[in-house]
C-alpha cells in the first residue's frame, strides 16, 4: 500500500490509521497493530515538521510491505535530513521531546534511513511470528458457528481479495501517472543528461520501492554500455564493453544486453567475483532489463534493492519492464530529434558559406580599352573556397588573381573574403605579384597554420601597354597564354608553395610577353580535374588544345567565358561536380566596356551546378 | 475529553487518543483548571486507544507542571496494554502511579 498524504500534522496522523487498517485486512494481529500504527505516525509527524520551507508543499509518502516473513513499514519526506544512529541511547523520561525515534528502534527489528539529494526514506521492518494463526483456523462448536466462522473468513478474504485488486490499481495507475510525467519532461528539455535521468529515477524508486538503480545507454560506437544516470553517490558504476561476436559476455548487464533479455538476480547465489554489479552491493538483489527499439539494443536498466532478504515483487519486475519499454523508445526519439537539429545546422551553415561566396564574386570586372576580361565560377556540392578577383591599377593595367582554399564551409569562405581584402590592400603597393604572394603569407600563415588550413593563389600583373605578363604561384597551376610571334599555348609555368603552409614563403615572379590578339586564362584544378562519366580527367592538355582552337577566332572574352563553359559541362556529361570551378579569361577581342559597366544593378543568375558570371563580363 | 473537578481530585476522561493532532488542547485544558491545586489528578486510559511521543510529551508536561507542586499525585488509570508499553520503555511509569482497577 502506498498513500501520498498532505504535509500537516492530522494528515500524518490520519495515513498511519489507515496503515492499520490496511494491515488488519490483511490479517496483522491486533496486539502488533498499534505498534506499527505508532512508528508510521511517528516517522510521518517528523516528515511533516522538520520540511523546510521550499520543500514544505511537497507531499510525504507512506507506504507498507506485507510478506509472510515480515512487515515493511516506509516514509519517504522531504527534509534535510539526520544522522541515525545505531542505537538510540534512552532519552531520560524528564525530556519533554525526543522520544518518537528511541521508540520506533524499540518496536521495530530494522531501521534504516536512506538519504537522498531530494528526499529520505525511513526504512522499517518487523518479522512475523511463524506462528501467527489465521482466524479461520479456529475450530467451533456449533454447526451455526461453523458457518459464521466461515462467513467471516470468507468476508476477510475478499476484503483482502478486494484491498489488494485496489493495491495493484493504484499502483498501475501511478505507474502510468509517472509515464505521462516523463513524457512530458522529455517535451520540455532537451536531453537525458539535464537531470531528466535522476528525475525518472526518482519516479521507479517511489513506484518500485527499490534502493538502487543503474541506467546505461548504448555507446555512440555500440561498442559499450555508458552510465547514463545512476542512484546513491557512495558508487559510480564503472562503463561496460560488450563482447564482440563469439566472445562470451562478462558480466549480468552484458549478457542481457547480449540476448536482449532480461534477468532477475541475486548476488548471495551469483558467485562470480568479477560481477560489476557487486559495486552495489555484497547481497544485491533485482532485475536488470534491456533497451530495446525496433530489435536494436538502445541501453540496459538495473533495479533492485541491496538486502538480499527483500527482493523485489512480481509487480515491480513488471513497472521496471514497462519504463524499459518506455525508455527505449524515448531514447530513440530523442536521438532523431538531435540528429535532425544537427541537420539543420549543417544546411544553415552551407547556406551562410554560400551567401559569403556570392559576396566575394567581383559584382564587375575591369575593363581595358581594346581587352576583354571575363570570369566564371561555378559550385560543386559543397561550399568550396574557390574564387577570382580583377583589380584595376591604372587605365592600361591590372591584377588577376585566381585562388582555392583548402577547406569547406564557412570557415574556408572566411579566409577567402579575408584574402581578397587584404590582395587589395597589398596590390597598391607593389607591381610585383611575388611580393603580394609573399605579404599575403606572411599575414595569413598564423590563422591558416592555427586551423591547418591553406590556399593555393595566382597572382598575375598585367601591363597592356608593353603586353608584359608577370605572374607568381603559391601552389597554383600555371596560366594559360598565346605567346608573342606564336600560334601555340603555353602555361606560364610558375613555382610556390601554397600560403600557410611555412611563415617566411619566398615567392618568385615570372614574365613573358602576349601575343596577338591577346589571349590569357588563370583557372582553379576544378577545370582540369573534371571528370565525365567514364572517370577520364578533362586535363591540362585538353584545356590547351581547346584554348588555343578558340582564341584566333577573334571571340570576345564573354563569348569565350560562355564557350569554356559549355565544354566543360559537354566534357562532364552530368557526371557529379566533386570541386569548384573558376576563371578569369583576357582576351583581345573587343568587349564594350561601357555599355556593361554602367549598365547599373549587377545581375546574377546562379542554380547550383551552372556558373556564375559578373554582369559586365 | 471530559474534566471533572471533584474537590482536591481533578479527573479527566473519554480520551479517544492522545496525539500530536490533539495533545495541544489537552495541555491547554489542563493547563486551565491547575491553578485550583487539586491534590490527585487521575487521567483515565482507559478508552485511549493510541498515543503518540506527542502525546507522551502531553503527559511529562504535566508531570513538570505539578512537580514543583510537593504532595500531588499524578495517576493514570487502566492504561491498554500497548500504551503501558511505551510508558515503561520511556521509563514515564516512574513519574506516575499506574493503577488498574
Amino acid at each position: 500500500m502506498r498513500l501520498a498524504f498532505a504535509p500537516d500534522l492530522p494528515s500524518a496522523r490520519a495515513v498511519a490509521g489507515e496503515i492499520r487498517s490496511f494491515l488488519a485486512e490483511h490479517g496483522v494481529l491486533n496486539q502488533e497493530l498499534f505498534n506499527y500504527e505508532f512508528c508510521l505516525a511517528e516517522a510521518a509527524y517528523n516528515a511533516v515538521e522538520y520540511a523546510g520551507s521550499p520543500n514544505r508543499q511537497l507531499k510525504p509518502v507512506a507506504e507498507a510491505l506485507i510478506t509472510p516473513d515480515q512487515i515493511e513499514l516506509r516514509v519517504t519526506d522531504h527534509t534535510a535530513g539526520f544522522v541515525l544512529l545505531e542505537r538510540i541511547p534512552q532519552p531520560s523520561c524528564l525530556n519533554e521531546r525526543g522520544r518518537g525515534l528511541f521508540l520506533i528502534q524499540s518496536l521495530m527489528d530494522e531501521v534504516r534511513y536512506l538519504r537522498g539529494a531530494k528526499e529520505n526514506i525511513l526504512i522499517m521492518r518487523k518479522r512475523r511470528r511463524a506462528n501467527q494463526p489465521p482466524a479461520a483456523e479456529h475450530p467451533s462448536g456449533s454447526a451455526d458457528g461453523l458457518s459464521l466462522e466461515e462467513s467471516r473468513r470468507q468476508l476477510t478474504e475478499s476484503k483482502s481479495a478486494r484491498a489488494n485488486l485496489a493495491g495493484e490499481l493504484s499502483f498501475r495507475s501511478e505507474t502510468l501517472s509517472a509515464i505521462f510525467r516523463c513524457c512530458a519532461e522529455l517535451g520540455r528539455s532537451d536531453a537525458l543528461a539535464e537531470g531528466f535521468g535522476e528525475r525518472l529515477l526518482d519516479d521507479l524508486f517511489h513506484l518500485t520501492t527499490a534502493d538502487w538503480c543503474v541506467l546505461r545507454l548504448l555507446s555512440t560506437d555500440h561498442r559499450g554500455l555508458a552510465v547514463a544516470a545512476a542512484s546513491g553517490s557512495e558508487h559510480t558504476p564503472e562503463p561496460i564493453t560488450l563482447p564482440l561476436p563469439g566472445e562470451k559476455p562478462c558480466g549480468i548487464e552484458a549478457t542481457v544486453a547480449a540476448s536482449q533479455t532480461a534477468a532477475r538476480f541475486d548476488l548471495r547465489e551469483d558467485c562470480a567475483r568479477t560481477e560489476p554489479l557487486r559495486a552495489i552491493g555484497p547481497e544485491a538483489t533485482g532485475l536488470v532489463c534491456p533497451l530495446v527499439f525496433g530489435g536494436a539494443l538502445v541501453g540496459t536498466i538495473a533495479v533492485g534493492r541491496r538486502s538480499g532478504d527483500f527482493p523485489l515483487g512480481k509487480l515491480q519486475d513488471e513497472v521496471v519492464r514497462v519504463f524499459a519499454e518506455f525508455l527505449a523508445i524515448q531514447t530513440v526519439n530523442l536521438r532523431h530529434h538531435k540528429e535532425e537539429v544537427r541537420h539543420r545546422m549543417v544546411a544553415r551553415e552551407l547556406e551562410i558559406a554560400q551567401e559569403i561566396q556570392h559576396l566575394l564574386l567581383p559584382r564587375t570586372l575591369p575593363q581595358m580599352e581594346g581587352f576583354g576580361l571575363a570570369g566564371g565560377w561555378q559550385s560543386a556540392r559543397e561550399v568550396g573556397g574557390d574564387f577570382y578577383d580583377a583589380l584595376a591599377v591604372d587605365t592600361q593595367s591590372l591584377f588577376l588573381m585566381v585562388a582555392d582554399v583548402m577547406g569547406k564551409g564557412v570557415p574556408a569562405a572566411l579566409f577567402a573574403a579575408t584574402m581578397r581584402g587584404l590582395l587589395r590592400g597589398l596590390a597598391a603597393r607593389s607591381d610585383d605579384p611575388a611580393k603580394i604572394l609573399h605579404g599575403l603569407n606572411r599575414l595569413l600563415y598564423a590563422e591558416l597554420s592555427a586551423v591547418s588550413m591553406f590556399i593555393t593563389a595566382q597572382v598575375v600583373h598585367v601591363d597592356l601597354r608593353t603586353r608584359k605578363v608577370t605572374a607568381a604561384s603559391a601552389g597554383h597551376c600555371s596560366p594559360l597564354y598565346v605567346p608573342s610571334g606564336r600560334h601555340g599555348i603555353l602555361p606560364l609555368t610558375t613555382h610556390g608553395l601554397p600560403i600557410g603552409v611555412l611563415p617566411d614563403t619566398v615567392y618568385r615572379s615570372t614574365s613573358a610577353c602576349l601575343g596577338e590578339p591577346a589571349t590569357l586564362l588563370l583557372y582553379t584544378d576544378g577545370l582540369t580535374d573534371t571528370r565525365n562519366p567514364a572517370g577520364k580527367l578533362f586535363g591540362q592538355r585538353r584545356l590547351m588544345g581547346w584554348l588555343s582552337a578558340n582564341a584566333i577566332a577573334g571571340h570576345t572574352a564573354a563569348e569565350l567565358r560562355d564557350r569554356l563553359a559549355t565544354e566543360l559541362n559537354r566534357f562532364r556529361d552530368g557526371a557529379e561536380m566533386v570541386d569548384d570551378q573558376a576563371f578569369l579569361l583576357l582576351t583581345e577581342a573587343r568587349a564594350n566596356p561601357k555599355s556593361a559597366a554602367d549598365s547599373g544593378k549587377p545581375q546574377f543568375q546562379f542554380e547550383r551546378g551552372s556558373f556564375l558570371f559578373p554582369a559586365n563580363a | 475529553m471530559k474534566i471533572e473537578n471533584q474537590g482536591l481530585c481533578l479527573s479527566i476522561s473519554e480520551i479517544p487518543e492522545l496525539t500530536s493532532v490533539n495533545s495541544g488542547h489537552f495541555r491547554d485544558e489542563l493547563r486551565a483548571v491547575l491553578p485550583g491545586s487539586p491534590s490527585v489528578i487521575e487521567i483515565d486510559l482507559s478508552e485511549t486507544r493510541f498515543v503518540d511521543s506527542s502525546g507522551l510529551g502531553a503527559l511529562f508536561a504535566l508531570y513538570r507542571a505539578t512537580a514543583e507542586r510537593s504532595g500531588v499525585i499524578l495517576r493514570l488509570l487502566n492504561p491498554r496494554p500497548e500504551v503501558q508499553q511505551l510508558l515503561e520503555l520511556t521509563q514515564m511509569q516512574q513519574l506516575f502511579e499506574i493503577v488498574q482497577r
